[in-house]
């Protein structure tokens, strides 16, 4: 190696300071408005775009078998004209206040989301509430965001990652549950949603009773309820019906197993193993869990890329983590590997997923949850980012002190705590997805005897 | 609404620019710099380059083992990255307080003394690494390589722009360790760096600190400070076509914009979002609402310092419509906007649209940090982030009527079109 220029003598590595104790903030105003609505408020210094999201419970598996897919459309529409603007007119409205909407479901709610500077907050709120009680689902709005989900629907077919979670769950997941299938609808039955299923959806599952608001944004010299009071206070629903109880999927009887989709001359094989994970609500509690997603798959020194990418080169990258659903939830590793690699990282990914393998040390231990205690502050600086996770606590009826509780959970997490949380949720075989050209690897799949293959078509 | 965050501007002796901007809401600091290297400085036949040697910066260095900047990092709790784009490459970390120091002494290891640990072995890897990078994000990815043809199409061969930052393969695997040296002793340096310090920290204590690990950097890059002469706009129009397995036909118009930094520049990009970038745009009401024969448009400016910028239109052509058709109704509205210029209704929006964009980019210290350190190291601006807002409002509705005459004209436009190779496939989504 030749000598560098200017060769500067080496300056000692420092020691690092210990980090000050943290909380996330508990609400500066927390109350129900007389609509039932409950409210959750953040006054958040310096943070000139409020963050305002609704959460109405509902859940995907409510959706008549015929019609799935219906919530989701019924989301996209919510902005798109209501009984007091025209859709152009209501999109011009937001834009013009510098307003931004979005709206979808999950599992377990319906969720809006507006960011707005804090001085249109008052407009952004009474729009808010006209989406909310008073959508039109005008005819051509319905049927064009209903054509717009079957392009999208060819768009994911055409996505490798899209595509693999597609089979993974219709793999995973018995074939009736509503878990098993596209939360947004599949092609055949969204073609059959009409404007009458969106408003009679809507007029059953959505309403201020059980939903909740979370604020969050500079709020010093607002009169928040007084302003609430005025816009979403006034939103009624009297046929809305709470939702049934979530109850967790259950497993494919068949689900370990693999399944190759077929793409003759793809470059890269996605990979997609998972398992039914926990959500937060586990009696043992959620700390190990975004622990042990992190040492397995979170990083490029993860056992995962530390073989996979920093070793072998094969991938750019491979993920693991806990994805928790109102009721149940999936681990998942995904992330794809070079073509005519991919039968050798399936059988490197069995081996280090396997949990009769899989015992962290304590340096692991420390690493993970020093970062997962230690990146807490940062990660929730924002009014976003403080609403987003206040939105999802309520969203799985959690205590709003339960993001403090689980780090301090985090920091007293031992190395066997980590074993046997994963012990208790990884199995000796997995559900696995391979998007990509199969005649490349299929035989050599079925030689690692990780589960019965099968391959399909794109 | 005026903006003040603190700016305290300075260079040490070596060349090194820091800008530390406090913010002592919460416990932590964004370390973030800016080298002024990207894929525009690439010599020919060495393109990918700088993009690879983003990835070799986190293979260790003098006194730092490959892969320990990221495990050291992530164990205090930092968030940590870095990118590569046409005009820089940033490296950035957000860490606990405690962490800054630890910080500060792995960037500066690397950003110092990188050459003493890279081998062949981790030049080899890391190659791996891209061409898996560029197989996931270019090659496996339906319409992947279409901003690769609008690059090679809109800029003339041999201009910095002509390329993009993901290189050549064929060239990635020419380079050796030679090249490497070769391009860390140009590139990497303080006096072509700019270091940001956005967070819990005191401006006299965050100077000292850096002095400590960073004013022992003696190297210098001697950065060429040339720009290219502003390109004017395409004489067209221009239309690439790719047939592609691609789910719906795509077209992408590109324009040539003004270079990043002038009102012109800023006029152009809210010319773009009137006629396309908002859902109440005449074209995006008329062609996606009402006609239907897209089911999205959308518009969006890219910023480049050497001699042009780019804007982008992308439209998805509704199925049983003709993208032929729908490019010519596009055009229409172009020439229309050009004519006519911006109702009142469409500037407000825009700017309403600018304000809580900027806002928003601002909200998080990670953020802030990096277009601090854009504005100083690309246009000598650290106090940007709190005049950009003015300036863009003070934009009027006649500076964004004579960009459109001048750069979104239907003539300038570059049209590469994904149109799928089975155009009457059924869609068989079982």
């Amino acid at each position: 190696m030749t000598a560098q220029p200017g060769s500067t003598p080496v300056v000692p590595r420092p020691a690092v300071g210990a980090a000050p104790p943290w909380a996330f903030p508990l609400p500066s105003n927390d109350g129900h408005l007389d609509n039932g609505l409950r409210v959750a408020a953040y006054d958040v210094p310096g943070q000139y775009v409020i963050s305002v999201s609704i959460v109405v419970p509902l859940l995907l598996s409510d959706e008549p078998r015929d019609v799935e897919g219906v919530a989701s459309l019924m989301s996209q529409l919510l902005d798109e004209g209501t009984e007091r603007h025209d859709s152009e007119k209501f999109a011009a409205l937001l834009e013009r206040h510098g307003i931004a909407l979005s709206a979808g479901v999950n599992d377990g709610a319906l969720m809006v989301d507006v960011d707005v500077p804090v001085r249109h907050l008052e407009t952004a709120l009474a729009l808010l509430a006209d989406a909310l009680a008073i959508p039109a689902f005008p005819d051509d709005e319905v049927r064009r965001l209903r054509s717009a989900r079957l392009a999208e629907i060819e768009q994911e077919r055409a996505s490798a990652p899209h595509r693999a979670a597609r089979e993974l769950i219709a793999t995973l997941w018995a074939p009736y549950e509503r878990a098993s299938r596209p939360t947004a609808g599949a092609a055949s039955i969204v073609a059959q949603i009409t404007r009458a299923h969106v408003a009679e959806f809507h007029a059953e599952r959505v309403g201020p009773i059980g939903g909740s608001l979370v604020v969050a944004g500079t709020l010093s010299g607002i009169d928040l309820f007084a302003m609430l009071d005025r816009t979403l206070g006034r939103w009624h629903a009297p046929r809305h019906a709470q939702p049934s109880p979530p109850a967790a999927p259950d497993l494919a009887v068949d689900a370990a197993r693999v399944v190759l989709v077929d793409r003759p001359g793809s470059v890269q094989s996605e990979l997609a193993i998972g398992w039914r994970g926990p959500d937060r609500r586990v009696a043992t509690g959620w700390a190990p869990y975004p622990v042990i997603g992190f040492l397995l798959g979170g990083s490029p020194g993860a056992r995962i890329d530390a073989v996979l990418r920093e070793e072998k080169g094969y991938t750019y990258g491979i993920r693991t983590g806990f994805r928790p659903r109102r009721a149940g939830g999936l681990l998942l590793t995904s992330g794809s590997v070079r073509a005519d690699a991919t039968a050798e990282s399936l059988e490197i990914l069995a081996e280090i997923l396997d949990p009769a393998n899989v015992s962290f040390s304590d340096d692991e231990l420390r690493s993970g949850v020093d970062f997962i205690a230690g990146t807490a502050p940062g990660r929730f600086a924002t009014a976003g980012a403080i609403g987003d996770e206040a939105a999802s606590l309520l969203m799985d009826r959690l205590p709003l002190d339960f993001t403090t509780r689980t780090r301090e959970a985090t920091l007293a997490l031992t190395t066997s705590d980590l074993d046997v949380a994963y012990s208790a949720i990884a199995p000796p075989h997995w559900c696995v997805v391979v998007v990509g050209d199969a005649s490349l690897y299929a035989d050599r799949v079925r030689e690692l005897g990780i589960g019965d293959v099968s391959v399909v078509a794109n | 609404m005026p903006l003040d965050y603190p700016i305290h501007d300075h260079t040490l002796a070596n060349g090194l620019r820091v800008v530390v901007s406090p913010d002592h809401t919460v416990p932590v600091v964004t370390v973030n710099l800016w080298v002024g290297v990207g894929s525009r400085h690439e010599a020919p036949g060495r393109t990918g380059f700088a993009h690879l040697f983003e990835h070799l910066m986190f293979q260790g260095s003098r006194s730092v083992a490959g892969g320990e900047h990221f495990a050291a990092l992530m164990a205090q709790g930092g968030r940590l990255n870095a990118t590569t784009w046409f005009d820089r490459t940033n490296y950035f970390e957000t860490v606990p307080i405690g962490a800054l120091e630890l910080a500060l002494w792995l960037e500066a290891d690397r950003h110092g003394h990188l050459l003493a640990a890279v081998t062949q072995e981790n030049l080899d890897n890391q190659r791996d690494v891209v061409k898996e990078e560029k197989r996931q994000r270019y090659d496996n990815q339906p319409y992947g390589n279409a901003l690769v043809d609008v690059y090679a199409a809109t800029f003339p061969d041999g201009h910095p722009y002509h390329h993009p930052t993901i290189g050549s393969m064929a060239d990635l695997d020419a380079a050796g360790l030679d090249d490497v040296h070769a391009f860390y002793r140009r590139h990497y340096a303080p006096d072509n760096t700019v270091l940001t310090l956005v967070g819990d920290v005191d401006v006299d204590s965050a100077l000292d600190l850096v002095e400590r690990y960073f004013g022992g950097l003696d190297h210098r890059a001697r950065p060429d400070g040339k720009r290219s002469a502003q390109l004017p706009p395409v004489e067209g129009p221009v239309r690439v076509d790719r047939f592609d397995d691609v789910p719906n036909d795509r077209l992408h118009l590109a324009f040539r914009l003004p270079a990043e930094g002038s009102d012109d520049y800023l006029a152009a990009s809210l010319a773009l979002d009137c006629v396309a970038g908002l859902t109440s745009s005449a074209m995006v009401t008329r062609l996606v609402r009402r006609e239907q024969v897209a089911t999205s448009i959308g518009a969006h400016a890219m910023g480049f310092v050497d001699g042009s910028s780019l804007g982008l239109v992308v439209a998805d052509i509704a199925a049983g419509h003709d993208a032929d058709r729908v490019e010519e109704e596009i055009a229409a509205e172009l020439t229309r906007f050009a004519e006519s210029g911006p109702a009142p209704e469409l500037v407000e929006a825009v700017r309403a649209q600018a304000e809580r964009g900027w806002l928003s980019a601002l909200a998080s210290g990670e953020e802030r940090a990096d277009l601090i350190s854009q504005y100083t190291l690309l246009h000598d601006d650290p106090q940007y982030i709190n005049t950009a807002l003015d300036r863009i409002l003070a934009i009027d509705a006649s500076q964004v009527h004579r960009a459109a005459r001048e750069w979104l004209r239907p003539q300038h436009r570059v049209c590469v079109a994904y149109l799928s190779r089975d155009a009457d496939a059924e869609g068989a989504a079982a």
